[in-house]
C-alpha cells in the first residue's frame, strides 16, 4: 500500500498548494476591483505631509502604477516568500500583527474544537444508549436546537448566567481559562449539532448492519459491540465533518471574540476591514484558506487509513485475485 | 489435511465450558406456541416444533412467512422494544425465553450460533477477519492468544478456505462471497455449537458456491454432530438438505413432518402450490404452451437478435479485463435464448453490448438485421423500439414517486406513438395483457407488491411493441410462487404475441423451465450452447455440468447420505 498511498498523498498535497494559491489570487482581484484606492488616499491625507513628488516616488516604489496583472505576480511572489507586507493602519509588519492576534484565537478555536467533539459524541452515544426512551428522544432533538440558536445568542445567554449570574468567569479578564472555556463553549454549541447528527445517523446506520447482529450472535456485549465494532466505522464521516467544523469555527471565532471582548484575529480583521486595511484582509484571507485547506488534507490523508475500503491498491489486488471485474 | 481437523477438534472439545444438562430422550430445541408482534401486527403466530439431536430441521416459507422472524427470536436477536414475543423455546434443558441477557449472553456461539444471510455485510468492514475471528474465538472462551490463533487458523482449513494465513490477514472486502461465507461458518463452527441457525446462507451467492457451501454445512453437521436450523424459501434445498421440514405462510405452520412426507405427498394446499411453483422440480411446466410459439417460424427467417465474435475490454486499475472473449449466439425469432454464468461471465456485458449501452472492441451484433454498434443516438433509440429490457430488481428500477399509469405510458411518450387518448387506451390494454386491474395506474410502485412490480416492469417494455425483450435475471429477487406467476404470463406473452427473448440468467431449472436454446458464459469465454435438451441431457463441459449439478436433487432425503 505504501507506494501507492505515497503517490496519493503527493497529489493530495500538490492539489492543496494549488488551491491555496488559487485563494490568494482570488482575494487579490476581489479586492483589486474594489472602487477607490486605499493606498493612494491614505498618502493624499494631509497629515501625512506628503508632497505629489514623494507619493509618485513611493507609489511607482510599491509597484501600485504598474497592471493589476504585473502588481498580481509582485504580491504573489512576496506571499510565497512569506513577506506580507506592512499594515496601512499602524504600519506594523502584517506577518507581526498575525502573529500577535493567532494565538488568542487558535486556543479559542481549538478548545472549541475539542470542545465540539466531545458534545456531538455524548450526544450521540446518548442517543443510542439511554436506558429511557423519553430521554434517548429528547437528547435527538437536541442536535437542531443547537442549530438554530445563533452563536451570538448562546454566548450572552453563557455570560448573563455564568459571569453575571454564577460568577463562574470574569468579562474585565477574558483571556482567563475559564473565560476562554466560555468563549469556547459559544463556539462549540452550533458546530457540535452537525457532527453530532452525522455521528448519530452512522451509528444508527452501523448497528443496523448485519455484521452488528453477528457479533452479537456471538455473544458480544452491548458495550463491547459499540466499542469495538461500531466507533470506528461511524467516525470516518465524522473524519470529514471536522475538517469542514474547522472552517466555521474560523469564521464563528469573529463574532465570539466581540461578544467576549478578546483581542484575537476576529479584532484584526474587524479593524482591517472598517479601514480599508488591503495587506491585512490579504493576509487573513490567505491564512483561513491555508489552515482549512491543511485541515481538510489531513483529513484526506488520514481516510485511507482509517478505512481499509478507501486503500487504492489493495483493493484493486483484491479485485484482480477474486474474480473478473464487470463494471455494471 | 487429516492431521489438522484432528487439533481442531481437540481444541474445540477441549475449549467448551459449557456443563450440558443434557436431559435424554429430549429434543435439543423444542418451540412451542412462540407467537411474535411488531406493535399490532402479528407476524409469527402460535409456531412450534422439534429440533432433534444432529438433526437437521428446515423451516421453509416465501418472504412474509416469518420465517427469519422465528430464527432470530430463537436467537433473541429481534430489536428490543419494537417486537413482543410469547411462547416458549427450550435449548438443551433451559428455557431461553426466562434467561435473562447476562445468562443468555455465555450460550451465545457456545451453544447456539447463526449463519447470516449475506456474508458481505457479516463482517466488520474496517477490521481484518484476523482481529475479528479473535474476538470470536476469546468469546468461546480461548485465553491464550497463540492457541487461539492455531484455532483459528485450523477451522479455516477445515472449512476449505485456500491459503488461510491469507484470509486471517485480510480484510472482508478483499475476500469473495463464498470465502467470507466459508469464514463465517468456520467461525460459528469454532465454539462448536450444539445448534446452527442458517438464515438462507446461500441466497447471496452463486449457484455453484451454493451447493458447495451446502455441501460443508452437510459434512460439518455430520462430523461434529451439530444441529442445523436451516431458513430457506428453496423446497427443494429444504428437501435435499434437512430430515424434517416445518412450512410457513403468514406466520403460521401450514404443514410440518418429515421431508419426504411433507416432499412427495403434501397434505396443506400450500406445500403443494410451492412444490408446483419450484423450477427444480417442475421442468416442463410451461413446455406445452410454449411448445406452439416455437415450432411456427420457419427457420429461414431472419434472426432476432445474432451476436457475432464479440469482445469487449475493460480496464480495471492497472490490469486489462476481457469481459466478453469472441462470444456469438442468436435467438432465433418467436423463441427464447438463455445466457447463463455466474458472476463475472460476461453476461451484463453481453446485454449492455446489446443494448447500444457499451461498444464492442471486436465483433458484430444484429438486433432484426440492424447492426447495433456504430449507430447514432438516434438509431439506437429506433433500435431500441424493437428491443426492450426487463431489469433484475422491480424493488429499484421503477421510479418509486411516479405513477404506474405515468411509468407505463413513458415509453409511449418518447417514441412519440399515437395520440394522447390512444395512448391511455393502449396503458390500459397492456396493464390488462400483463394480468394487473387497471386500478394500480392511479398506484405508485411502493404500494404494489414485488410479483405486481415487475408485471409493471414488463408492461412497460411491452408497450411499444418490442419483438425481443432481453429478461436480466427476471424473477430472482421474487419468492417462487410470484415467480411461476411471472414465468407464466412470460409464456403466455410469448405464445400470444410472438415474441423472442434473450433470458439472462444464474439458475438453470430456471433457464429449461424457459429457453429453448442456451449458451453457457465462463468468465466471458462461451464455454457450451446447444438446445436446452442437448444441454441437459448431455453436458459436454465441466462447468455446464457444475452448473447442473448445482441444481437440488429432485429426491430428498439425501440429507443423511
Amino acid at each position: 500500500m505504501s507506494r501507492s498511498y505515497g503517490r496519493y498523498a503527493l497529489l493530495r498535497a500538490a492539489q492543496a498548494v494549488v488551491v491555496i494559491l488559487l485563494a490568494y489570487i482570488g482575494t487579490f482581484l476581489v479586492i483589486s476591483v474594489l472602487p477607490g484606492d486605499p493606498i493612494t488616499n491614505m498618502l493624499r491625507d494631509p497629515q501625512n505631509g506628503l508632497t505629489d513628488d514623494e507619493i509618485q516616488q513611493i507609489v511607482a516604489h510599491y509597484g501600485l502604477d504598474k497592471p493589476v496583472v504585473i502588481q498580481l505576480i509582485l504580491s504573489l511572489g512576496r506571499f510565497v516568500t512569506g513577506d506580507l507586507g506592512f499594515s496601512l493602519q499602524s504600519n506594523l509588519p502584517v506577518s507581526q500583527l498575525l502573529g500577535d492576534a493567532l494565538p488568542s484565537t487558535l486556543t479559542l478555536a481549538g478548545t472549541a474544537l475539542l470542545l465540539s467533539v466531545a458534545i456531538a459524541v455524548v450526544i450521540a452515544y446518548g442517543v443510542q444508549y439511554l436506558p429511557s426512551r423519553w430521554a434517548r428522544g429528547v437528547l435527538r432533538s437536541v442536535p437542531s436546537l443547537f442549530l438554530s440558536v445563533p452563536n451570538f445568542v448562546v454566548g450572552l445567554i453563557l455570560i448573563e448566567i455564568f459571569a453575571f449570574r454564577l460568577h463562574a468567569f470574569t468579562t474585565i479578564d477574558p483571556d482567563s481559562a475559564a473565560a476562554t472555556l466560555f468563549a469556547a463553549l459559544t463556539l462549540a454549541i452550533p458546530v457540535s449539532a452537525p457532527l453530532a447528527e452525522v455521528l448519530i445517523a452512522n451509528l444508527d446506520h452501523e448497528s443496523r448492519q448485519e455484521y452488528a447482529l453477528v457479533a452479537r450472535s456471538r455473544g458480544l456485549s452491548q458495550a463491547r459491540l459499540f466499542a469495538r465494532h461500531l466507533v470506528k466505522p461511524s467516525m470516518l464521516p465524522a473524519v470529514a465533518m471536522i475538517a469542514l467544523i474547522v472552517g466555521e469555527l474560523l469564521g464563528g471565532a469573529v463574532i465570539t471574540e466581540t461578544i467576549f471582548g478578546r483581542d484575537g484575529l476576529g479584532t484584526v480583521v474587524q479593524k482591517a476591514v472598517t479601514s480599508q486595511d488591503v495587506p491585512v484582509l490579504q493576509a487573513v484571507v490567505s491564512l483561513a484558506a491555508v489552515v482549512f485547506v491543511t485541515v481538510n488534507l489531513l483529513a484526506d490523508l488520514a481516510s485511507p487509513l482509517l478505512d481499509p475500503r478507501l486503500d487504492a491498491k489493495s483493493e484493486r489486488d483484491a479485485k484482480s485475485e477474486r474474480k473478473v471485474v464487470v463494471p455494471v | 489435511m487429516t492431521v489438522s481437523i484432528e487439533t481442531t477438534r481437540e481444541a474445540l472439545i477441549a475449549d467448551r465450558p459449557l456443563p450440558s444438562t443434557r436431559p435424554e430422550g429430549h429434543p435439543l430445541l423444542s418451540v412451542e406456541g412462540l407467537s411474535v408482534s411488531y406493535g399490532d401486527a402479528s407476524v409469527v403466530h402460535d409456531v412450534g416444533f422439534t429440533l432433534e439431536r444432529g438433526q437437521s430441521l428446515a423451516l421453509i416459507g416465501e418472504s412474509g412467512s416469518g420465517k427469519s422472524t422465528v430464527a432470530k427470536s430463537i436467537l433473541r436477536l429481534l430489536p428490543t422494544g419494537e417486537s413482543t414475543v410469547s411462547g416458549s423455546v427450550n435449548l438443551d434443558g433451559r428455557e431461553l425465553f426466562g434467561l435473562p441477557e447476562r445468562q443468555f449472553r455465555p450460550l451465545r456461539g457456545r451453544l447456539l450460533g447463526y449463519i447470516p444471510q449475506d456474508p458481505s455485510s457479516a463482517l466488520n468492514p474496517v477490521r481484518t477477519i484476523g482481529s475479528q475471528a479473535h474476538e470470536a474465538a476469546a468469546l468461546a472462551g480461548e485465553s491464550d492468544a497463540r492457541v487461539r490463533r492455531r484455532d483459528i487458523l485450523s477451522v479455516f482449513e477445515r472449512v476449505g478456505l485456500p491459503d488461510p494465513e491469507r484470509v486471517y490477514a485480510s480484510y472482508p472486502h478483499q475476500l469473495s462471497g463464498g470465502m467470507l461465507q466459508r469464514v463465517l461458518i468456520g467461525l460459528t463452527v469454532l465454539p462448536r455449537p450444539a445448534l446452527i441457525v442458517a438464515d438462507e446462507p446461500t441466497s447471496a451467492l452463486d449457484v455453484t458456491i451454493q451447493k458447495l457451501i451446502l455441501d460443508l454445512l452437510s459434512e460439518l453437521r455430520r462430523d461434529l454432530g451439530i444441529s442445523l436450523l436451516l431458513i430457506t424459501h428453496d423446497l427443494a434445498v429444504a428437501a435435499e438438505r434437512a430430515e424434517s421440514i416445518v412450512v410457513l405462510k403468514n406466520g403460521i405452520v401450514e404443514e410440518s413432518g418429515s421431508s419426504s412426507q411433507v416432499f412427495s405427498t403434501p397434505t396443506s394446499a400450500y406445500a403443494r402450490q410451492l412444490h408446483a411453483d419450484v423450477p427444480a422440480l417442475n421442468p416442463d411446466r410451461y413446455r406445452s404452451q410454449r411448445g406452439a410459439a416455437s415450432g411456427t417460424t420457419p427457420p429461414a427467417a431472419l434472426p432476432a437478435v445474432e451476436v457475432h465474435a464479440a469482445t469487449k475490454r475493460f480496464r480495471a486499475g492497472d490490469v486489462d479485463v476481457t469481459a466478453l472473449d469472441g462470444v456469438s449466439f442468436t435467438v432465433a425469432r418467436g423463441t427464447t435464448h438463455a445466457l447463463v454464468g455466474e458472476s463475472g461471465s460476461g453476461k451484463t456485458t453481453a446485454v449492455r453490448l446489446l443494448l447500444g449501452l457499451e461498444q464492442p472492441d471486436a465483433g458484430r451484433i444484429e438486433v432484426a438485421g440492424t447492426q447495433v454498434h456504430g449507430q447514432t443516438s438516434a438509431g439506437l433509440r429506433g433500435l431500441r423500439r424493437h428491443l426492450q429490457l426487463v431489469y433484475q430488481n422491480p424493488f429499484t428500477s421503477l421510479d418509486p414517486t411516479w405513477r404506474v399509469g405515468r411509468i407505463v405510458r413513458e415509453p409511449l411518450d418518447r417514441f412519440k406513438v399515437g395520440e394522447r387518448a390512444g395512448r391511455a387506451r393502449l396503458v390500459e390494454q397492456t396493464i390488462e395483457e400483463v394480468g394487473l386491474p387497471a386500478s394500480v395506474l392511479s398506484r405508485r410502485p411502493g404500494q404494489l407488491s414485488g410479483g405486481q412490480r415487475q408485471r409493471v416492469a414488463i408492461a412497460r417494455a411491452l408497450i411499444v411493441r418490442p419483438d425481443v425483450l432481453v429478461l436480466d435475471e427476471p424473477t430472482s429477487a421474487l419468492d417462487v410462487s410470484v415467480q411461476a406467476g411471472i414465468l407464466e404470463l412470460l409464456s403466455r406473452l410469448q405464445r400470444e404475441q410472438g415474441l423472442s427473448y434473450l433470458l439472462v440468467s444464474h439458475d438453470l431449472a430456471l433457464v429449461r423451465q424457459l429457453a429453448d436454446t442456451v449458451t453457457v458464459l465462463q468468465r466471458g469465454k462461451l464455454v457450451e450452447s446447444g438446445t436446452v435438451d442437448q444441454i441437459f441431457a448431455r453436458p459436454a463441459h465441466p462447468y455446464t455440468r457444475a452448473l447442473l449439478e448445482a441444481i437440488p436433487r429432485t429426491s430428498p432425503g439425501l440429507a443423511q447420505s
